[in-house]
């Protein structure tokens, strides 16, 4: 299957590691990702509380083409995902709103139809690829694993803008993967909080207080690794650990991986390949009890 | 010990306009509400408040008119006038304070129509209008220097020598018992509508502050007067405003007539409460309901004007029946709502104990006589409580505190308190005392009564008073005891019910809500009158007040 | 219908007060809500059971808990949308709040932070005879705020409140929109410059992290949070920009108006105030090693996107204060 994709900043960015894990899932699974060309970042919600109607706008555009490539939007960030939705909403509701962004796109010979329908790599794996299709390339279970779901706050609220009524499954998808991929999941309250990422630079106390929380809660329960899909939680889960840990005056040591990496690893694909020595958090621990030590 | 000049008990709308105004006029105030001020009543007041503002046409006199007759001809003239002619700058105030009234065109407040009423002079917000005027209430409370007594169950009166010296209290979350000395008292604790099952009203409305002042010998007014809601929901009996007819909603029939016609064929659906809940009686009675309900329909409206103006009941609808008006009609039913009856009181609240002051729905002024017009209520809150929490402040002046020991009121409200903790199990409970009573109410003392089904009503309660001599209370812990606070509030309303029910009896003709099927007549002659309910030896000691009237006669009542 | 009601019970007079569950199996109408239950079990079954309750009708605002895990009120909630396929569903206190007994929790902090943002109207200059004259339009904007019947969900499930109690949370910061976004309040033309002022500090409209667990437990539509960030536009159109929220908002806004995409290296840099705030870079410098170190730093050079003239016309137009004159040429992003 062929998607337009949208790997959204960080996945190029802060998290460098994510990109290629992601190409290298997608390839395996015979996703053909179409980068759509000269996309632009989606406001990430900073944007749309300084000026919504610009933000909008850049989202349209980015809509526009990917109506013109022909293809579905798949994109790799939960914050990406919820960012655009709403976005999409908000132009699906209010026709004079969508008119008043065409007339600005006009300019670029842009319009867009109102037909996106931006989708994780999470979602499309369950909804449009189907499990059996990633069991049967799961090479190396993760048995024994013990993860945890992380799945932050734009990838499940608000229901409404996720469509998560039409697709209930939406709400425990993290866990259905896991299970598939042949770890346990530990099942932990923060699984749906915020990791604190946007507040990072605004009032970092709370900010690390939210990573040590989610974090010890899920080691607490037995976790080996948290997994998200995610790059902005990932980045304050395990960029921030130290930190956070730091401040919780404890230790945690929890490896935190990108969805696609979680994958890859039950894939048999190498650690290294997945970009699993960048993180700050040491993944060895875990690769070791996989037997997939790097 | 804890002292105050003015004690407010209750913090809806009146409480809270009482105890800012004695607070202003430099009284030491405080107000005590068993809920904390948000959660009162007032909050479902949904459609409005009415004023005859001069700059758009309108003319208090008017308002007053339409106020008498839908009172029947039984609400004091003298009273009425007060309210309809304060009513424009009451409601401006409350704009001022930052009510967000819906505008016109003009940005001016704009108006809707309502029940009973010549002309549209409904002021509103939405369709949860108390709530707006409740929250903004408190708003002004928190900027006063009012204390505040917050989850606070006042338990008893505490009066020495004919003259109120305080209350007693039990502050819910510890379980402690308290005496609060105290001036004046103003009663300000709402209607008692759970005396009735089903009614529209909170679980709060247990009708503390009439039981409370009964006890302590005032008078209870037109008690008789209880006032049946023409649209409450199918099943839990949750109010449905009659801001959905205001803006035009048709009540039908099984077969979808507008059966209204043949009832009152002018104001149709907006005839006054009592005449639009007879009505659909009679089409239930005559098997023109489902189920026991006729229809509320909205669908000709439009989905725009009910998500601007009526969104709050169409959401009831949805989450307690499964309805959406924008699409189909609402099963609905007559249900009980408000009470005309009250503490008797003068234009300025006092009643007939000195220092003893009552206002909004627990009171009777009286402004709503046999039926109340559907927005006079938030009206008479506002312009009563201010009233009295003036008069009551000036009072305070040349009102010395009542000297009482603080100890020995505390072990006396003690030892009743630990002898109802102290029951033993028999099996009973006091919610199946409750839901019999409440049963009997609907039942015998309903849209349409005669003296038969009053009577039995009256056998009911005091068969259900024997077992609540008695009713165990479960739980025997201190800190938030629910349990015991509705056991408290059972006894409370166990007394005001007798009081309903005995002067039901004794109104021997039709007026206002007071429909008798074996007196249906009004007889101006015999019953131009108020009763008043005082408690005796045994049960309530009926008495007859007259009803003053200035300028307008008694006439044949037709809409 | 019959159903399985799991309460999370706490005796605060118990020998060993603690928290734990308990199952009611009771049998209500099929149209029930979660409240209707809870009543039932309190009147027949266990008069000890505590909530408070009052309305049912969701507007007195007295049953907010958490159902299921997520605050909701009880009255509000059709238990035939929420029992699972055991017809079972879990009850328990809201969050954030101290619990007193069983489900009632001391609102002690939610009234706090209500009375901290002086929640009442402020009006400049005389007051008018008559009233204020002001637009259907701004008015019904203000009563979706005024919807708000404090029932403390939103408090219950805010993720910042769970950290740090000091937050003045969603409730109280819509209250506080409520008179900003008022044509009546202020004392600047119309504008509430004191409010935004002291509302830009700590604990205020900057530490929301945008969650949305408000928006989605919020009963009355209110969406606290949308409110939140209608008060960051405002503050930051007022000139309240002296504060890494606001700093944070321009700079990101700028990043990607010029660029396209977020420069990731120099956005931290410019939240905190630029490189001349030494004591934040250092705190961020032991971090940005780690990341360095581990090959994972972003790009030094921040690459534009592909027909980035389009992005940045696009900026020029629709955010002209933001990208002024020199946009393309000597942006600190350039």
């Amino acid at each position: 299957m062929k998607y337009a994709f949208f790997p959204g900043c960080v996945s190029q960015g802060a998290a460098p590691e994510l990109y290629p894990a992601a190409k290298l899932i997608c390839e395996r699974i015979g996703i053909e990702l179409d980068e759509i060309p000269g996309w632009t970042c989606t406001g990430a919600g900073v944007m749309q509380e300084k000026n919504q109607f610009f933000a909008d706008t850049l989202n349209a555009r980015n809509f526009a083409k990917a109506e013109q490539m022909g293809l579905p939007i798949l994109t790799i960030c939960s914050t990406c995902q919820g960012v655009m939705s709403q976005a999409n909403k908000r132009m699906a509701k209010d026709s004079d709103y969508l008119a008043e962004i065409n007339y600005h796109l006009a300019e670029e010979g842009l319009e867009y139809k109102g037909t996106a329908e931006p989708k994780h790599l999470l979602w499309i794996l369950i909804e449009d690829i189907g499990l059996d299709k990633v069991t049967e390339l799961v090479t190396r279970p993760l048995a024994g694993i013990r993860m945890a779901p992380f799945y932050g706050c734009y990838i499940v609220r608000p229901t409404e803008a996720l469509d998560i009524e039409e697709h209930p499954e939406r709400q425990t998808s993290l866990e259905t993967l896991i299970e598939t991929l042949g770890a346990t999941v530990v099942d932990f309250e923060g699984k749906t909080r915020c990791c604190g990422f946007p507040i990072l630079t605004i009032n970092e106390k709370n900010s690390m207080a939210m990573v040590g929380k989610h974090t010890s809660e899920a080691k607490d329960l037995g976790a080996d690794a948290m997994v998200t899909p995610c790059p902005l939680c990932h980045l304050n889960l395990d960029g921030y650990q130290p930190k956070a840990s730091a401040q919780l005056k404890r230790k945690v040591d929890l490896p935190i991986l990108h969805l696609p990496q979680a994958i890859g690893l039950a894939m048999g694909i190498d650690p290294k390949d997945l970009g699993l020595q960048k993180h700050i958090m040491s993944t060895q621990p875990l690769t070791v009890k996989l037997g997939a030590r790097r | 010990m804890l002292e105050h000049d003015v004690l407010v008990i209750g913090a809806g709308l009146a409480g809270m306009r009482a105890a800012i105004a004695a607070s202003a006029n430099g009284a030491n105030t405080a107000i005590i509400s068993k809920v904390h001020p948000v959660r009162s009543h007032s909050n479902a007041a949904q459609g409005g408040i009415n004023a005859a503002l001069l700059d758009r046409g309108d003319d208090w006199e008017d308002h007053a008119y339409d106020t008498i007759k839908g009172s029947d001809f039984l609400g004091d003239q003298d009273a009425i006038e007060v309210m309809c002619r304060s009513a424009g700058s009451a409601l401006i105030d409350m704009e001022h304070m930052g009510v967000t009234f819906n505008r016109d065109d003009e940005g001016r407040l704009g108006t809707r129509a309502f029940g009973g009423q010549r002309r549209a002079r409904t002021f509103f917000v939405g369709d949860f209008t108390g709530q707006a005027l409740l929250h903004v209430m408190f708003e002004q409370l928190i900027k006063s220097q009012v204390r505040s007594y917050e989850e606070w169950f006042v338990t008893s009166l505490i009066i020495e020598d004919g003259q109120v010296g305080g209350v007693m209290a039990l502050e819910i979350r510890t379980g402690q018992l308290h005496a609060i000395r105290a001036k004046t008292i103003i009663f300000c604790t709402g209607g008692c509508g759970r005396i009735f099952e089903p009614s529209t009203n909170a679980l709060i409305v247990t009708g503390d502050g009439m039981a409370l002042a009964y006890n302590a010998g005032a008078g209870l007014m037109d008690m008789e007067m209880v006032q049946y809601h023409p649209t409450t929901l199918a099943g839990s009996g949750v109010l449905l405003s009659e801001a959905a007819r205001g803006e035009g909603a048709y009540l039908r029939d099984k077969n979808g007539n507008r059966f209204m016609e043949r009832y009152a064929p002018n104001m149709m659906e907006l005839a006054s409460r009592d005449v639009v809940s007879r009505a659909e009686q009679t089409e239930i009675n005559a098997g023109n309901g489902v189920n026991g309900c006729v229809f509320l329909d909205c669908t000709h409206l439009g989905e725009a004007l009910i998500m601007e103006k009526l969104s709050q009941i169409r959401e009831i609808g949805i989450d307690l029946a499964g309805v959406d008006m924008i699409r189909e009609p609402v099963p609905i039913r007559p249900g009980m709502h408000y009470i005309m009856g009250g503490i008797k009181t003068d234009i300025d609240g006092q009643t007939s104990i000195p220092g003893v002051y009552a206002a909004g729905e627990c009171a009777n002024v009286s402004v709503h006589g046999g039926n109340r017009l559907g927005a006079n209520s938030l009206l008479d809150t506002i312009v009563f409580g201010e009233r009295s929490g003036n008069h009551a402040a000036e009072a305070c002046r040349s009102l010395p505190f009542v000297d009482f020991s603080e100890d020995e009121a505390v072990a006396r409200e003690e030892r009743r308190i630990k002898e109802m903790l102290d029951r033993p199990d028999n099996g009973d409970r006091w919610g199946a005392i409750r839901q019999a009573m409440g049963e009997s109410m609907v039942r015998n003392v309903a849209v349409f009564r005669d003296e038969q089904s009053i009577s039995e009503a009256v056998r009911d309660f005091a068969e259900l008073r024997d077992r609540y001599a008695t009713v165990p209370v479960e739980n025997k812990n201190r800190i938030f005891n629910t349990d015991l606070i509705f056991a408290l509030e059972l006894g409370f309303m166990l007394d005001v019910a007798d009081t309903i029910a005995y002067s039901a009896v004794e109104r021997r003709e039709s007026r206002g809500a007071n429909a008798r099927t074996d007196y249906p007549e009004r007889d101006d002659e015999n019953w131009l009158k108020h009763i008043v309910a005082k408690k005796g030896e045994v049960g309530p000691e009926l008495s007859y007040l007259p009803v003053t009237i200035t300028k307008w006669q008694p006439e044949e009542r037709k809409y | 219908m019959d159903v399985t009601i799991k309460i999370r019970r706490y005796d605060p007079e118990a020998e060993q007060p603690g928290s734990y569950w308990e199952e009611f199996a009771v049998s209500v109408a099929d149209n029930a809500t979660v409240l209707d239950a809870l009543i039932k079990i309190r009147e027949e079954m266990d008069g000890t059971l505590t909530l408070r309750c009052s309305c049912r009708s969701a507007i007195c605002g007295s049953c907010a808990m958490r159902i299921n895990g997520h605050a909701g009120l009880a009255c509000k909630t059709p238990l035939a949308l929420v029992v699972d396929e055991n017809n079972a569903i879990t009850v328990e206190p809201a969050g954030v709040m101290r619990v007193i007994k069983d489900l009632a929790v001391d609102f002690e902090m939610f009234w706090d932070k209500i009375r901290a943002v002086e929640p009442y109207l402020q009006p400049a200059g005389v007051e008018p005879e008559g009233e204020y004259i002001a637009s259907n339009e701004s008015m019904l904007h203000l009563s979706g705020v005024t919807a708000c019947i404090m029932c403390g969900a939103c408090v219950s499930d805010c993720t910042v409140l769970e950290v740090d109690p000091t937050f003045l949370g969603p409730a109280a910061l819509a209250k506080a929109y409520r008179f900003t976004a008022d044509p009546r309040d202020g004392n600047r033309e119309g504008v509430s410059r004191d409010r935004l002022r002291s509302l830009s500090e700590e604990t205020g409209m900057w530490d929301c992290t945008r969650c949305n667990e408000c928006v989605q437990a919020c009963p009355k539509g209110v969406a606290p949070m949308d409110r939140i960030m209608a008060l960051r536009e405002q503050a930051v159109e007022a000139g309240f920009t002296n504060n890494n929220g606001a700093r944070h908002t321009n700079a990101f806004t700028e990043s990607v108006g010029h660029s396209g995409r977020l420069d990731e290296l120099r956005l931290p840099i410019k939240s905190v105030g630029g490189v001349t705030n030494v004591g934040a870079m250092l705190s961020y410098a032991p971090v940005g090693w780690r990341a360095l170190t581990h090959g994972k730093m972003p790009p030094i050079r921040h690459k534009n996107v592909e027909n980035v003239e389009q992005v940045r016309r696009l900026f020029r137009k629709l955010d002209p204060d933001l990208a002024g004159p020199q946009i393309g040429r000597n942006s600190p992003f350039g």
